[in-house]
C-alpha cells in the first residue's frame, strides 16, 4: 500500500515538474550550472572506476582464457564488450546514483527543511519545475557522456594492465578490441543510459522533495532514495536488455 | 487588506485552528501572538497556503484567496514577500543574487534597472559590503535582513514574518522590528507577523491577535494588552516579572 502511495506521489510531483516554466532563461541558466553540478564534476570519478574496472575486468579474461588455442585478442574483445553492453552503462549507473542521486536528495532535502522551497512557493514560483526539471535535463543529457567517456578510460585500463601482466601484447589488445564490433551495442547501451539518468536524477529528486523533518531525515531519504535507485536500475536494465537485444 | 474567516485546520483528525477570524489592516504591524505550539505558524502558514484550510476564507483586498486556482495563485503570491524564521535565504546564491532572484524570475527589468532596486532594497535594511557574500558567511541579524530585502524587492502588497527574531540578541531583534515597522509605513503595506517575543509586542503590536491551542483568544493593540483581562493572555504576557512592573509602571503612568 505504502509502494502505490509513493508511486502515486512520485508521478503527481513529475506533473508538477513538467509543466511551463515561469522564465525560459532562468531554467537554461540553472540547467547549465547542474551540467557543470552533476555531469562535468562527475568526469574524475567516471575516468578512476573506468580504467580500474576495465584493468580487472581484462585480467578476469585472461584468467579464463586458459586454452592456447584462443587468440590472446579475445582478451580485448573481452573487454570492450563487458565495458560497452554492461559495466559502463548498468555498473557506472548504480555508482552515479550513489554519487549524483544523494547528491540531489541532499540538496532538495536540506532546501526542504529549511524552508527555502516553501520561500520558492511564497513567490509564486513552481518549486518542483524550478529544482528537479534543469537537473533531469542534466543527468539525461550527461549521462551517455559519461558512458562514452567510461568505455574509453576502460579499454585504456585494459591496455594499461593486460600488457602489465604479460596477458597479452599491445598489438594484440587493439586488435582485440575492433575484432566483430557490433555499433549497436553502443546504441543499446545509450538508450539504458538515457532511462538511467532520468531514474536517478528523477528518484533522487523524489525523495529530497518530499522529505520531512531535520537533517537526520535527509540523511535517511538520501539512503532511500539510493537504494530505491538502484532496484529501479536493474529493473529496468532487465526489462531494456530483454527489449533491446 | 487580509481577513480571514472562520478558518478551521486539523492534522490527522487532530484540530490545530478553530473558527479563527480577523481583519489585519493596511499600513499597520499585525501580530499574531502566542505559546510555542499554539498554531501560530500553522495560521501564517494557511493564509500564504502552505496549507490549505478545512473551512473558512481568506480574501486579500477582497479576492477570496481559498477559491482561487493555482494559476490565480501563483498571480497573486507575487505580491507578497515572506521573512521565514530561519531567513531561508538560497545557499548558493550570493547576498545580491538572493535579492535579485525574484525580480530575475518575475521583473521585465533592465538588468541596469534590477540592480538599482537591489541596491535601494540593500540599503534600507542597511546592508553594505556584503553584496558578494554567501548567506553561510553572515551573521544571524543580517540574514534576516537580507530575507526582508528579498521580500521587499518586488514592492509586495503583503508581508508576512515569521518570528522574525528567533535567535538574535536582544538589540538586533530591535533593528528588525524598527525595520518592519517603518517599511510597513512607509510602503503601506499589510505586514502579519508572528512573534513570541514580547518586546515586538510592546513595540511595533498596532494590531494584535493571540490565540491558544488553535483558538482566537483576544485581540487589540499594544496599550490594550497591558489591561488585558483575559486569563490566558495574561499569563502569556506577564509571564515574565518584568512585564508585569512594566504594566504597572504604565499603568501609574495613566493615572
Amino acid at each position: 500500500m505504502n509502494i502505490l502511495n509513493q508511486t502515486g506521489k512520485y508521478f503527481v510531483l513529475l506533473l508538477k515538474v513538467f509543466s511551463k516554466p515561469e522564465k525560459h532563461s532562468l531554467y537554461v541558466r540553472q540547467t547549465f550550472n547542474e551540467i557543470d553540478n552533476l555531469g562535468v564534476k562527475s568526469f574524475g570519478i567516471v575516468a578512476v572506476i573506468s580504467i580500474f574496472m576495465g584493468g580487472i575486468t581484462t585480467l578476469q579474461v585472461a584468467y579464463n582464457l586458459t586454452n592456447p588455442l584462443l587468440p590472446t585478442y579475445l582478451i580485448g574483445l573481452g573487454n570492450r564488450d563487458t565495458l560497452i553492453l554492461e559495466f559502463s552503462s548498468t555498473i557506472l549507473a548504480l555508482i552515479m546514483a550513489g554519487k549524483i542521486g544523494s547528491n540531489i536528495t541532499s540538496e532538495i532535502g536540506s532546501m526542504k527543511v529549511t524552508e527555502q522551497i516553501d520561500s520558492l512557493e511564497i513567490m509564486g514560483v513552481n518549486s518542483a519545475s524550478y529544482l528537479i526539471l534543469p537537473k533531469i535535463i542534466a543527468v539525461v543529457m550527461m549521462f551517455p557522456l559519461l558512458y562514452i567517456f567510461s568505455v574509453f578510460f576502460g579499454l585504456i585500463g585494459g591496455m594499461i594492465v593486460g600488457p602489465a601482466v604479460g596477458a597479452v601484447t599491445v598489438t594484440d589488445y587493439l586488435n582485440g578490441i575492433q575484432y566483430l564490433f557490433n555499433p549497436y551495442y553502443v546504441t543499446y547501451s545509450l538508450i539504458k543510459c538515457l532511462v538511467f539518468g532520468f531514474l536517478i536524477a528523477s528518484i533522487a529528486a523524489f525523495f529530497g522533495y518530499t522529505v520531512e523533518g531535520g537533517a537526520f531525515d535527509v540523511g535517511s531519504a538520501s539512503t532511500r532514495a539510493v537504494v530505491n535507485t538502484n532496484i529501479m536500475i536493474l529493473i529496468w536494465d532487465l526489462i531494456l536488455t530483454q527489449l533491446l537485444l | 487588506m487580509i481577513e480571514i474567516k472562520n478558518i478551521y485546520k486539523s492534522f490527522e483528525q487532530k484540530a490545530v485552528l478553530k473558527n479563527i477570524s480577523k481583519v489585519f489592516n493596511k499600513g499597520e504591524t499585525n501580530l499574531i501572538i502566542g505559546r510555542s505550539g499554539s498554531g501560530k505558524t500553522v495560521l501564517l502558514k494557511a493564509i500564504v497556503g502552505l496549507h490549505e484550510v478545512d473551512k473558512g476564507q481568506i480574501l486579500y483586498d477582497n479576492r477570496d484567496f481559498t477559491s482561487m486556482n493555482q494559476k490565480l495563485r501563483k498571480k497573486l503570491r507575487q505580491e507578497m514577500g515572506m521573512v521565514f524564521q530561519g531567513g531561508a535565504l538560497f545557499d548558493s546564491l550570493t547576498v545580491e543574487e538572493n535579492v535579485r532572484f525574484p525580480l530575475d524570475m518575475f521583473s521585465e527589468l533592465t538588468p541596469g534597472e534590477k540592480q538599482k532596486q537591489v541596491d535601494f532594497c540593500l540599503e534600507r535594511v542597511n546592508i553594505s559590503n556584503a553584496n558578494q557574500l554567501y548567506p553561510s558567511e553572515i551573521s544571524g541579524g543580517m540574514q534576516k535582513r537580507v530575507a526582508i530585502a528579498r521580500a521587499i524587492v518586488l514592492n509586495p502588497k503583503y508581508l508576512f514574518c515569521d518570528e522574525p527574531n528567533s535567535g538574535l540578541d536582544p538589540e538586533t531583534s530591535m533593528v528588525i522590528d524598527e525595520l518592519i515597522h517603518s517599511i510597513t509605513v512607509d510602503l503601506q503595506i499589510t505586514t502579519i507577523i508572528n512573534t513570541h517575543d514580547m518586546n515586538s509586542v510592546m513595540e511595533i503590536g498596532d494590531n494584535i491577535l493571540f490565540i491558544s491551542e488553535g483558538e482566537m483568544c483576544w485581540e487589540g493593540n499594544r496599550k490594550e494588552i497591558l489591561h488585558a483581562e483575559n486569563q490566558k493572555l495574561q499569563e502569556f504576557v506577564f509571564a515574565n516579572k518584568q512585564y508585569q512592573r512594566i504594566r504597572d509602571d504604565k499603568i501609574e503612568e495613566n493615572k
